[in-house]
């Protein structure tokens, strides 16, 4: 009934319930979820809400899904329902050059608005290393960074209103210029929990007139964190600022001879974009610093080519680790920037004393860390033990003073780990919002916030 | 007050069935509506002091009621700011600055001060206590409550400390001043907005001669802040006089000593009233149109016969709009009808300032948002009983 009911509404192709069709929406990147009843493919804002509306009517939860290319579960359904996927809805509606706005559909991929924009000088400037498939719903709905957020800032901070449909099945529209409560600001990262984005207006940049990349070599990691300190220390935000090891620059470079120097401890790749005029300027301090700061090899990408292939390099290391590793767990903590080097040693005592191989490929100037611990899946030994050695990270995360995800979410992986930054009152502050927004807790249920269930359930 | 006062005086309040007015600077205090009951005044004055500089982290921890320049001069020791431009700086407090979700003119160019704010404490109606955020520039660890308690203007909580990402200061800051005869400034405007070399700020002022102390004369006048490296500031200003040349603007004055005080009484014109013979509307809108916007509502209000300044900002769409009388009973004759006339051309223009006590009579905040529900739902969960600033928000909130 459920299903004849949603494909009466939607028509029949926007509904999937074959088996081998709801598998795939049944995980992400890297957690494994419950199978959906049904998948539905909505084409317009209308569909999503009378989608919405039947399911409502039938008590079926609903996670609002992208591409799925995240790592917490946060577009797998925990308690089946239906999942919401935005294939069809992956459009930009409307592009206003002069005020170099987009009103864009959640579907649309994060990197095709930037190369449908280009000819018009601009871009979009979120930019995780998941852009050539993930949407900018998804990116929504984690408040998605990357490596240029370090100087232009997260998708918050480049969403400029919203169209969502929330529990009821009720269109609600926001923009940051509307007078009242920000829930443009509050709706972002919100997981798909408070409701479904159905268009977005998004900011585009104008694209820089000149851009630098360099890549400095250090014999290891202590080193190059200290140049990292002592760049941002000195008042310099470059455009990127990331940090790659030893055997992070040997997966990449085995995959895509891009020019890494694998002799080295660690690299510092760091971009500044803007205007010809200062990045000279900023080449001479920059080297300055990372030599003083231990650096032993500088280079300066001289063509685009050149600094396409160290991009592709660094935005297809963690695809590159399936290259030496069956499976690998990528764990996303942030700490504040000085406190990289005492981060990174808690990461390597973490995989060290469990006999884990780690490779660290991270937003170092954000203080982003992202460890990939490798293991084989089919070893449950090996599984008890990365999950156990990124639990200790993470908390090393929280004692340093940091935070346990700066990009990818709480999702379900990390929902028991919420109390450990935050205090009851201040998840009770959350709530409050979400009672607003998703009083029966029927949108992406038993995500972000703790409950009764444990992660080990729907692993 | 200190922190601890504050929490309890609230929750007496809140369970004695007292309302609340929560006061920063008081700067902002005609922007919108005020409060509808205020039995007692919670100031957050006391709570002054900038926590932490962490500089070489590039961020700051700060009580709210620290006053904005004197929260900018203390980052500025270590080369740093938090771009919030508000008006009156030296009286209005940081808290209040993001309460009110003031928009500042350099936004475009830094960010919103929102945008940079990476942690937050508020105490709820029952003097409960919420952290939000924390010290990290990056942090995607539940709602991002600092948000919501921006701009919400006291009616969800007091926000009694915030966390930033701090920027560097910038190298230079420049001034580029020009006369701006009526039929160059689209042009004028389009020509600045559209130039490679982006202004931190930029203006198409008219009026407000006693505010900003300007030689404008009846031409009115552009004004474009520069901030940025030398050799950036040296280009842009070739660029820009090169650029208000083609547009028609005969000469371009550089002001490099007083750049910054310039800027500065720009920011106090958006909220400089004449007395009680005076509003100021702010309409927000696309930057592209900010000229023809501005023009077409002070045509509005000339039509009425009422005197108008007029400062639009051409980088971000924001018009600000001065209408007054030569006295108050002239000034309640004539609004009435101008502020229909105003409201059809932007009906969600909301009043910024001016003390003419006609204003009780008009809709301050102008039309309601569409997501009006839920906020009304928000503040039920947030202070049910009513408790803060009741009134003093968006759709009587």
């Amino acid at each position: 009934m459920l299903v004849q009911r949603l494909a009466d509404a939607l028509g029949p192709n926007a509904v999937k319930t074959q088996p081998e069709d709801l598998s795939v929406y049944s995980f992400d990147a890297y957690s494994q979820g419950r199978t959906p009843k049904a998948v539905v493919l909505p084409a317009s804002t209308l569909d999503v809400a009378a989608a919405v509306k039947i399911a409502r009517e039938y008590g079926e939860p609903i996670v609002a899904r992208g591409a799925g290319t995240g790592l917490c579960g946060g577009a797998v359904p925990a308690e089946g329902g239906i999942v919401f996927s935005f294939a069809r809805m992956n459009r930009i509606l409307e592009l206003d050059v002069a005020n170099r706005r987009a009103h864009v559909q959640p579907g649309l991929v994060n990197l095709k608005l930037s190369e449908d924009t280009s000819a018009a000088g601009l871009f979009y400037a979120p930019d995780p290393s998941s852009q050539k498939t993930s949407t900018i719903g998804g990116n929504i709905g984690t408040n998605a960074g990357g490596p240029h957020c370090l100087s232009y800032g997260t998708t918050v901070n480049h969403v400029l209103g919203l169209e969502i449909v929330d529990e009821n099945g009720d269109v609600v529209h926001t923009s940051v210029e509307d007078t009242g409560y920000d829930l443009t600001g509050t709706l972002v990262g919100s997981e798909g929990t408070l409701g479904i984005v159905c268009s977005a207006w998004v900011r585009l940049l104008r694209k820089p007139e000149a851009v630098r990349v360099w890549l400095a070599g250090f014999p290891d990691v202590e080193t190059a964190s200290a140049a990292v300190s002592a760049i941002i220390g000195a008042g310099i935000v470059p455009t990127a600022l990331e940090m790659m090891d030893h055997l992070a620059l040997e997966i990449v470079e085995a995959a895509f001879h891009a020019g890494y120097p694998t002799d080295a401890g660690a690299v510092l790749l760091v971009e500044s974009a803007g205007f010809e005029d200062d990045l000279q300027e900023y080449e001479r301090e920059i080297e300055r610093i990372v030599r003083s700061a231990g650096a032993t090899s500088w280079r300066v990408a001289r063509s685009q080519a050149q600094r396409d292939a160290l991009w592709a390099g660094r935005k297809g290391a963690l695809g590159a680790t399936g290259r030496v590793a069956p499976n690998y767990y990528i764990q996303d903590v942030v700490v504040p920037r000085t406190k990289l080097p005492q981060a990174l040693e808690a990461v390597e005592s973490a995989c060290d004393s469990r006999g884990i191989k780690v490779a660290n490929v991270f937003h170092a100037g954000d203080g982003n860390l992202h460890p990939l611990l490798m293991y084989d899946r089919s070893e449950p030994k090996q599984v008890g033990a990365v999950i156990d050695a990124g639990n200790d990270i993470l908390q090393a995360a929280v004692d340093l003073g940091g935070t346990i995800s700066g990009e990818h979410g709480i999702g379900y992986e990390k929902r028991g780990t919420l109390t450990r930054i935050f205090s009851t009152e201040d998840l009770a502050a959350m709530a409050r919002v979400r009672e607003v927004f998703d009083p029966r807790r029927m949108l992406n249920p038993e995500k972000i916030f703790p409950a009764g269930v444990g992660c080990g359930e729907v692993r | 007050m200190n922190l601890d006062e504050l929490r309890k005086t609230l929750a007496e309040c809140n369970s004695g069935g007292r309302t609340v007015e929560i006061r920063g600077g008081n700067t902002l205090r005609a922007f919108g509506t005020p409060p509808a009951r205020a039995d007692i005044t919670i100031a957050t004055t006391g709570l002054n002091q900038l926590l932490t500089h962490e500089y070489h982290d590039l961020t700051c921890s700060t009580q709210s009621g620290i006053r904005v320049a004197e929260f900018a001069d203390l980052l500025n020791e270590r080369g740093q700011f938090v771009p919030i431009d508000v008006p009156q700086r030296r009286k209005a407090t940081v808290g209040g600055a993001l309460a009110s979700g003031w928009l500042g003119p350099r936004r475009h160019y830094y960010a919103r001060a929102r945008d940079l704010v990476i942690g937050s404490q508020i105490v709820l109606a029952d003097g409960t206590l919420a952290n939000a955020g924390g010290m990290v520039v990056k942090n995607v660890s539940g709602y991002d409550m600092s948000k919501l308690y921006i701009g919400s203007f006291g009616t969800l909580g007091i926000i009694t400390r915030l966390n930033f990402k701090t920027l560097p200061v910038p190298q230079r800051r420049r001034a580029l001043i020009a006369k701006l005869p009526e039929r160059t400034r689209a042009r004028a405007a389009a020509q600045v907005a559209g130039s490679a070399v982006t202004p931190a700020a930029a203006f198409c002022i008219e009026g407000f001669r006693k505010a900003i102390d300007g030689e404008d004369g009846i031409d009115g006048r552009i004004f474009i802040l520069l901030e940025g490296s030398e050799a950036l500031v040296d280009r842009a200003t070739r660029d820009l006089r090169s650029a208000l040349g083609r547009a028609g603007v005969p000469e371009t004055v550089i002001v490099d000593a007083g750049a910054w005080e310039s800027f500065e009484r720009i920011l106090d014109a958006a909220i400089a009233s004449v007395g009680e013979r005076s509003l100021t509307y702010r309409a927000l809108g696309m930057p592209a149109d900010a000229v023809e916007r501005a023009t077409a509502l002070r045509d509005a209000a000339n039509r009425h016969e009422l005197f108008t300044d007029v400062l639009a900002d051409i980088m971000n769409g924001d018009v600000f709009l001065r209408v007054s009388e030569r006295d108050s009973r002239a000034f309640a004759e004539k609004i009435e009808n101008c502020d229909d006339a105003l409201r059809s051309l932007a009906p969600r223009s909301v009043i910024a300032a001016g003390d003419a006590p006609i204003r009780a009579s008009l809709n301050s905040w102008g039309a309601e948002p569409s997501a009006m529900a839920k906020m009304r739902a928000l503040k039920a969960q947030f202070d049910p009983n009513g408790t803060l600033n009741r009134g003093r928000f968006a759709g009587g909130i």
